[in-house]
């Protein structure tokens, strides 16, 4: 439909308006701000001064050795999600797929971790690896005490704790990406390459993974963003510590600004991490048009 | 195909089938039962049947433990959400994909930057608007922040799914006389249900387990969300499992029912939205 005339523009414009302003409002100004902030001083008083200070909080931030360590353990979050998140999601879809027995139960259980609220999963899984927790009651009980160790104190296993949190509660949600995939495939395929002597697990590394490529490319780009956002899990279940080992970029922006007022500080982080998050975008960006082309 | 013979791969594969299942199952199932033991039970016995079903822990994690306020006002804020979301986005993408005009591919495109914008980026901002205008621990400012952060997702789920409709009764009621907003409220609106609802289910999980927000600009006792008193919770009597367990599984209930209503509808709007991205 054509707009004609210029009453007919206004109401047009009063229909995008809400949705605009408050967008506008509470994420685009935040988002310049963000950029302004990064580059100020201000310890989050309403009303004291906001002074420039150029790059300095940037220059400071990668000086600080708390900053790299929380990016190490960023880039690990990130590496092992990907190396756990889609594969065993892959293994998930295409065993459910098909005539399984009780697939609708399995592909629930595997599920529902994703719709529930990350401070609730951190909290439960607290509860399991806690010094005295269920985890280590089990270990004792069967006697493997010697594995029992408190493992979100220990510095050698905190970390990896978090992380198995992490896949655990997000697997699901790349399985069910990947089982709508496994459904574009047509059934003629696996017939044709059955007929033709192909085993399953030939089918699966020749046919599957092949045509689900696009897919899984963006599983693993999603994956990358999500796990640089990762925030809930790691201040439920750690808050950064023991003694900062645990921090993630989010986390230890959380700190920065809201724990010590360095607020200039807290935004250069998190300018940081809409960088990186906008890098990964471009790359899915760059991925999926190479997918329309071929 | 061969029918169901029994073949050690297929063994193998109810094998991780169930050992999958296990994983996710154990966890849950070790809350459920912790939530109706009491302490000694919990730690002595973590996996076993209770001894006696402790269902007080329910009473004092929903009164004492004020979960019953969180939870209300979980419900409040996530509802207030999804209805403005719903009335807002659906006016836009109404415009956007109805509308042949210049700006509109630019309005879109506007929208759309904000899908790539991580709530931490822009804490310290809404941390200085808020200070500034004093507005912490207000209801509205928080669901106008959810609102804001899930419109991009929602105007181009909308968007997309009114682009497919018919024009033809549009341009029908046009013809007739009618005025933009009864096209929109009579004929677009009904018809984008389905793109509603599914925008809507997620716009509920995303209020309801955010914590981000709440734990920076509420602290309020009264006004908290589930997912911060939650927290608070914990952070109050740490040591009484049982009522923690019980709050846990109170908090993940709305979600749980949720899902189960509308399995369909969820798994389809995520690979959806997935592979529009």
């Amino acid at each position: 439909m054509k707009i004609r005339s210029s009453k007919a523009k206004w109401i047009a414009v009063c229909f995008v308006l809400p949705a605009l302003i408050i967008y506008t409002v509470f994420q685009i100004i935040p988002l310049i701000g963000a950029f302004y902030f990064s580059l100020s001083d201000w310890n989050g008083l309403a009303g004291s001064p906001i002074t420039f200070v150029g790059l300095d909080n940037f220059k400071r931030i990668f000086e600080d050795a708390g900053f790299i360590l929380s990016l190490k353990n960023m880039a690990k979050m990130v590496i092992l999600s990907v190396l756990f998140h889609t594969p065993i999601a892959l293994l998930m879809a295409v065993a459910i797929q098909g005539k399984t027995k009780g697939a609708k139960f399995f592909k629930a259980v595997y599920f529902v971790p994703t719709v529930f609220p990350l401070t609730a999963v951190g909290l439960l899984w607290y509860f399991i690896f806690m010094p005295n927790g269920s985890l280590n009651t089990i270990l004792t009980n069967i006697g493997l005490e010697k594995l029992a160790v408190p493992w979100l104190v220990e510095n050698a296993t905190a970390m990896n704790t978090i992380i198995f949190v992490n896949i655990w509660a997000g697997v699901g949600y790349y399985m069910v990406i990947l089982l709508a995939g496994l459904t574009t495939i047509s059934t003629d395929v696996y017939e044709a390459a059955a007929i033709d002597g192909a085993t399953p697990v030939k089918r699966f590394f020749y046919i599957t993974v092949p045509l689900l490529k696009p897919i899984i490319k963006m599983c693993i780009l999603m994956d990358i963003i999500g796990s640089v956002k990762v925030f809930d899990l790691v201040f439920v279940m750690t808050e950064g510590g023991p003694n900062g080992l645990t921090n993630l970029p989010t986390t230890l922006m959380y700190q920065e600004a809201f724990k010590y007022d360095h607020y200039g500080v807290g935004s250069a982080i998190g300018i940081i991490i809409l960088l990186i998050c906008l890098a990964g975008t471009i790359l899915s960006e760059v991925v999926t048009s190479k997918k329309e082309e071929s | 195909m061969k029918k169901n013979k029994i073949t050690p791969l297929s063994v193998l594969k109810y094998l991780f089938l169930i050992l999958m299942a296990a994983m996710f199952i154990m966890p849950l199932l070790f809350t459920l039962l912790s939530s109706v033991k009491d302490n000694r039970e919990i730690f002595s016995n973590p996996f076993g049947l209770p001894e006696v079903f402790r269902f007080d822990n329910y009473v004092t994690a929903w009164q004492d433990a004020n979960m019953s306020q969180y939870f209300l006002n979980s419900i409040l804020i996530s509802l207030a959400t999804i209805v403005l979301l719903a009335l807002f986005c659906s006016m836009a993408a109404f415009i956007i994909s109805r509308f042949e005009f210049k700006a509109s591919k630019w309005v879109m495109v506007f929208f759309l930057i904000g899908m790539m914008v991580p709530m931490h980026t822009i804490l310290v901002p809404v941390a200085y608007i808020i200070g500034m205008f004093n507005l912490k621990n207000n209801l509205v400012v928080l669901v106008l922040l959810y609102v804001a952060f899930n419109i991009p997702f929602s105007v181009m789920v909308l968007a997309n799914f009114m682009k497919g409709i018919s024009k033809s009764l549009e341009e029908a009621a046009i013809i007739d006389g009618a005025s933009y907003f009864r096209i929109y409220w009579n004929v677009a609106l009904p018809l984008t249900v389905p793109a509603i609802s599914t925008i809507s289910i997620f716009n509920f999980l995303g209020a309801w387990n955010n914590v981000l927000f709440p734990l920076l600009f509420i602290n309020d006792q009264k006004l908290k969300p589930i997912s911060l008193g939650l927290l608070n919770f914990n952070g109050e009597r740490g040591s009484q499992y049982g009522p923690l367990m019980a709050a846990i599984a109170i908090t993940v209930f709305i979600p749980l029912v949720i899902y189960l209503l509308f399995q369909e509808k969820v798994e389809g709007g995520l690979a959806a939205g997935a592979v529009k991205e």
